[in-house]
């Protein structure tokens, strides 16, 4: 508890009013409750506290073990009828503490700002009153920006939020749950998560050999889907290694760069040893669910909500586990909307009910729940991202690149954003432009990943093998869906794409084997199954009865050879125009697998 | 480039050189739990009758494969018994070839068996989808392939994965680096033999220059169908030493069967048994030879052996399922055929003949889904593609029917039955030209059905191009008589025709002979009959005239007026037509 260390020093002053040494049962006291005996505590507080005659000290304790007990209103009551939220920061952070467990915002806020009112008004004399907080004054102080920035979050008011934690952090960097809220809850834009790191005074409140630590955690934890680089711990830190929640960063980078098999062995690893590692458990459900590992979703989820059901991450992990299994998204969006009215800002579980929706192809609630998303977390691009997708989806080209420009304002380096932004210039016919999105994607996914790329970038290089293909450079998409083939290989949509640019190279015989191929392994595919038809026809009229056939010997033979050529042209003349229609859904299927990037 | 495009005379080293590779090759690929190419190097070196030094065969183990001896052998006895995640545990963390190599192999094993075991029992394809685990497989393979720290047997495991991957291109860059790293792993050059589609794409290929190259060439002679390249290579072999090794043995005995050489192909056959008379390998086509020569009761005798050996293996349901076949009890067969496919979804042959014997079933959907897996398996087999076709002919889609025979046919170019299947799917489309291009390659290459000429004739006949059809008719009759073929609707129809041709001629003599030829046929007596008497009415006519006709060429013309033929074609023409003619 903020507070609760330093004061100890401060009761040597002795009560006039009292026979008793009251020093060995404050002693008792501060003992208790280190011990957690709270109830002992409390009695023994309230002794203390009439046989000092209302000593300003023994009442913060009284009123420290009734917030400990759990009665709030109690506590509050104390220090508010002593006056000394007024007078004395530490009471006024408690009561205000007090009334913030329970809820009552305002109350709580009016009892933080009241006394700032009055701090104003008579600055001079509160020093003397107080001799609590004369020697650690600045703790209380960004003890109460902290609480003032969670009432802030909590009434929504998300900007003053904002400038409370950050208040909060400058006046202690060590004060890391500020930094974690502005963090984990997307407050702040990558850039300015940077600038706000730059501006932390590191090198005035920590000893030397600390400046560098605090950093480098600090650093660590900072936006990893924007261009997540490989981290290095400094050779100082070398002992940090193994730490759980260093090791869970990395793991989170390698779920950014969508090394999914690389972040669920980390991540399995954390949990094997820790198992209910409140920062790893939605990294963990989140990379189950890419990796439709759903027994083990299954057994998690039900492992988290025996045991707490009143955390929004176990039924998170429900909601999952339900997405993933078909035509069960009814009772997963349920346990997700459960989830979010549990912590109004838990931002996982408002993408997922978004995801819900959108994978039923409802727009417009998935739209809703994405833009509430947006709302909650404002420094996190893909809210935006998925709103402009959704746009996409529903033929809105305009709004989506709106949404997708805004996205890519935060995160300028994913390269989702840019293969988003490509698509919608496809759709628009843009091939030039949409070419360039690809290409400038492309080069941001290789600079990450330096050797090998990993699957989830398949689309990619699939869609950069339609925009070649709709630039007739045919030679460069048949390599690009080449590429994509390695990556994810017996994919039918790369195969019917391989031979669509067979068919436009006028080789017949090899497109005929890929729509064979793509057939084979989705058998309801009009597209693949038209275009065989068409290329089957072309091709057996083209194509000579006989490679080795002895002409000399048959008459008519030379005859055979002048009609060929043009029965052929004709019907191929007639095949990419019904095609062209058709490729483009392919598009929305690659779009549609986009969608599950979280 | 090695020159493996003509055949020269064998060079191997000596033999008692190979026989000392083969026992390593054992025991390298026994160690990696390789069994099938460890079984094929004993097999080989047992064959070779030389004595290797007793010193040369002690071995001494690298000394990171003796620290991990310990996990390495848990590991091994769990293979042993199957348990292939138990083992694949035990050695996750070890860095020696062989132990790193088991580890992976286990990964890979276990979940194939996964697979396998989770294949639902209908015929439907295996779902390949299910591959999370190979790709993680991959991936893993892939990077420590970047960094260049795989040798030849991880690498024949990397290129196994990207094969099941369907990456053909580059399992095959895999595999050619695997042999030329371990130029005696006998599994990587079967893999590698699968990949190859075509002469050209096994020209382009670098091959290490080993004496093993020369078994693998001949291996992808007789699948590539170049049995006379591989039936040579394979005698060479034989004649320097390997005549005692029952796989070259099985292996000449193949290619006699694809030769369609029946009879050598049984003697053969029946030698091997002789020298391994417990071997399953290729008993399964020593059946099809028995089932094409209706042997009923040496099918039966086999099938019996079979069974006596080893109920559950591939070739013994096989060799049951044909067995049942020729007995006309498909259902039985179909089951058995399944059965063979649930012990090996692999294997190509019952594939192939459980499509057959949908077909026999008239059940055409599953015939077409069995063809379909054996290509998958095997897109060289081209009883699969021709048996596609057949079942397109049967939904009269017939540019899906053409391409499956033009595939058999690219595969079998000498074989006439995929060439009359050609042309005869010319025909129901219409398209006579390419047709007859086709029946009369048929007759070119030897037809074996005797149905080629008469094809060719009526489509003549019916192209009105008279000259040809004739031709082709009085082929046909030739090679009808001197084949000992009797089949009277056709040879009636070719006479019938032939005497009215003759007549129009007006070439009596000709026409009178098939004519009386066509009168021995019941359904053509009638007609016959009436020819013959136009032959007698034009002959009284051209008795009476027969002086001045002769007298002067030129007259040639007003003469064929005043018979009132309607032919317009001079004689002479025709003559070197003619000659042929006479039976």
């Amino acid at each position: 508890m903020a507070g609760e260390g330093g004061n100890s020093e401060a009761d040597e002053k002795q009560n006039p009013t009292c026979s008793f040494d009251l020093t060995k049962l404050r002693e008792k006291v501060r003992n208790y409750i280190d011990t957690h005996h709270y109830d002992s505590a409390l009695f023994w507080a309230d002794k203390i506290v009439s046989l000092s005659n209302g000593d300003v000290d023994d009442v913060y304790w009284y009123a420290q073990t009734l917030y400990q007990t759990g009665q709030y209103h109690r506590a509050s009551k104390l220090l508010r009828t002593a006056k000394l939220d007024k007078t004395n920061s530490a009471c006024r952070y408690l009561a205000g503490l007090c009334h913030y467990e329970c809820k009552e915002w305002q109350e709580s806020l009016n009892i933080l700002d009241m006394v700032d009112n009055n701090k104003l008004r008579s600055f001079a004399p509160c020093l003397s009153e107080s001799h609590i907080d004369t020697n650690n004054k600045e703790p209380m102080e960004h003890s109460i920006n902290l609480l003032r920035g969670k009432i802030y979050e909590a009434m929504d008011n998300r900007n003053l939020a904002v400038e409370c934690f950050r208040e909060a952090l400058r006046q202690d960097v060590y004060c890391f749950e500020a930094f974690d809220l502005l963090v984990n809850h997307h407050m702040l834009s990558a850039q300015e998560e940077r600038e706000l790191i730059d501006s932390l005074p590191f090198a005035l409140q920590c000893p030397e050999e600390e400046v560098e630590l605090v950093r480098f955690l600090y650093e660590n934890k900072v936006k990893k889907y924007n261009k997540p680089q490989n981290q290095s711990v400094p050779n100082s830190l070398c002992a940090l290694k193994e730490n759980l929640d260093v090791v869970v960063n990395l793991a989170e980078r390698h779920y950014y760069n969508c090394e999914f098999r690389d972040c669920y062995k980390i991540t399995s690893r954390v949990l094997s040893k820790d198992p209910y590692n409140s920062q790893c458990l939605p990294l963990h459900i989140a990379v189950l669910v890419e990796l439709k590992n759903l027994k083990e979703l299954f057994y998690l989820a039900h492992k988290l909500v025996d045991l707490y059901p009143n955390k929004p991450v176990s039924w998170f992990a429900v909601g999952c586990y339900y997405l993933l299994i078909p035509d069960n998204i009814e009772p997963g969006r349920r346990y997700l909307s459960k989830a979010t009215s549990m912590d109004r800002v838990y931002g996982p579980a408002w993408l997922a009910f978004g995801h819900s929706f959108a994978t039923e192809n409802e727009h417009d609630q998935a739209m809703a729940a994405y833009f509430t998303a947006s709302q909650l977390m404002k420094g996190c691009h893909l809210p935006i991202l998925y709103v402009g997708l959704e746009y996409g989806l529903t033929n809105n080209s305009k709004l989506a690149e709106r949404f997708f420009s805004q996205a890519l304002s935060i995160a300028p380096e994913d390269p989702f954003v840019l293969h988003e932004m490509g698509v919608i210039a496809f759709q628009n016919l843009d091939w030039i432009k949409a070419h360039h999105y690809f290409k400038e994607a492309l080069s941001k996914v290789e600079s990450v990943s330096d050797q090998i790329m990993v699957e989830k970038w398949e689309p990619l290089l699939n869609n950069l093998g339609h925009t070649c293909r709709k630039l007739k450079r045919y030679e460069e998409a048949l390599d690009y869906h080449r590429q994509a083939q390695v990556l994810s290989p017996q994919n039918p949509s790369t195969y019917s794409a391989i031979g669509y640019c067979y068919v436009l190279m006028g080789n017949n015989i090899m497109a005929v084997d890929y729509f064979d191929k793509a057939l084979g392994i989705r058998r309801d595919d009009t597209f693949s199954t038209t275009m065989l038809n068409n290329v089957m026809e072309a091709l057996m009229i083209e194509m000579c009865p006989c490679d080795d056939m002895p002409e000399e010997d048959m008459q008519v033979s030379k005859k055979i050879i002048f009609e060929t050529p043009e029965s052929h042209k004709e019907s191929r003349g007639g095949v990419p125009s019904e095609a062209e229609a058709d490729s483009s859904s392919i598009m929305v299927i690659e779009e549609l697998d986009m969608d599950e990037s979280d | 480039m090695a020159d493996i495009s003509t055949f020269q005379a064998l060079d191997l080293p000596p033999i008692s050189k190979i026989k000392f590779d083969l026992i390593r090759a054992t025991r390298e690929c026994s160690q990696r739990k390789l069994l099938n190419s460890a079984k094929w190097a004993a097999e080989m070196s047992y064959g070779l009758e030389v004595q290797v030094e007793t010193s040369q065969l002690r071995h001494q183990d690298r000394e990171d494969f003796l620290k991990e001896y310990d996990q390495y052998t848990l590991a091994v006895s769990y293979f042993d018994l199957k348990e292939y995640d138990r083992a694949a545990h035990f050695v996750h963390d070890c860095h020696s070839s062989q132990a790193y190599f088991l580890y992976m192999y286990c990964r890979y094993l276990a979940e194939e068996k996964r697979k396998n075991d989770n294949a639902s029992d209908s015929i439907g394809p295996p779902n390949k989808l299910e591959n999370e685990q190979l790709k993680a497989l991959k991936m893993e393979l892939c990077k420590k392939y970047a960094n260049k720290e795989l040798d030849g047997f991880c690498l024949y495991l990397y290129g196994v994965v990207l094969k099941k991957l369907d990456l053909i291109k580059e399992s095959m860059e895999i595999f050619v680096e695997a042999i030329t790293q371990e130029p005696l792993h006998w599994g990587a050059w079967q893999e590698l033999a699968g990949l190859i589609t075509d002469k050209e794409t096994l020209l382009s290929l670098y091959l290490p220059n080993h004496w093993i190259k020369n078994v693998f060439l001949a291996h992808i002679y007789l699948q590539l169908q170049l049995n006379e390249e591989a039936m040579k290579i394979y005698q060479s072999l034989a004649e320097n030493g390997f005549a005692k090794s029952s796989y070259i043995v099985s292996q000449i005995a193949v290619a006699y069967h694809n030769m369609r050489d029946v009879d050598q192909a049984m003697t053969v056959f029946t030698e091997l048994q002789e020298m391994d008379p417990y071997r399953l390998e290729n008993m399964d086509i020593f059946s099809n030879l028995l089932y094409i020569k209706e042997m009923r009761a040496e099918l039966a005798n086999l099938a019996h052996k079979c069974c006596d050996i080893d109920k559950y293996r591939v070739e013994t349901c096989c060799v049951i399922g044909n067995y049942y076949s020729i007995r006309q009890q498909h259902e039985k067969a179909v089951l058995y055929f399944q059965r063979a496919l649930k012990l090996n979804p692999h294997y190509l042959s019952a594939w192939t003949l459980m499509g057959h014997e949908f077909m026999e079933l008239k059940n055409t959907s599953a015939a077409l889904q069995a063809y379909r897996q054996a290509i998958e398996v095997e897109r060289r087999d081209y009883r699969a593609w021709y048996g596609l076709g057949q079942t397109y002919e049967i939904l009269k889609m017939h540019y899906y029917c053409l391409y499956y025979y033009r595939q058999a046919q690219k595969l079998r170019p000498n074989d006439s039955r995929m060439v009359m299947a050609l042309g005869e799917t010319y025909e129901k489309l219409e398209r006579l030209q390419e047709a007859k291009k086709c029946f009369w390659k048929a007759n070119c290459i030897g037809d074996m059905e005797g149905t080629a000429l008469i094809k060719l004739a009526r489509l003549h006949e019916k192209l009105h191009e008279e000259d040809q059809a004739a031709s082709a008719y009085t082929d046909y009759i030739n090679e009808a008589s001197r084949q000992g073929n009797y089949n009277p609707e056709d040879q009636s129809q070719a006479y019938k025709y032939l005497a009215n041709y003759h007549l129009k001629l007006g070439q009596l003599d000709e026409a009178f002979t098939a004519a009386q030829k066509c009168s021995e046929f019941p359904e053509t007596r009638e007609e016959a009959k009436g020819i013959l008497r136009d032959i007698q009415s034009l002959r009284a006519q051209k008795e009476g005239l027969s002086t001045p006709i002769r007298m002067d060429d030129s007259m040639g013309s007003i003469t064929t007026e005043r018979f009132h033929t309607n032919d317009h074609t001079p004689i002479g023409r025709l003559s070197p037509v003619n000659l042929k003619f006479t039976p």
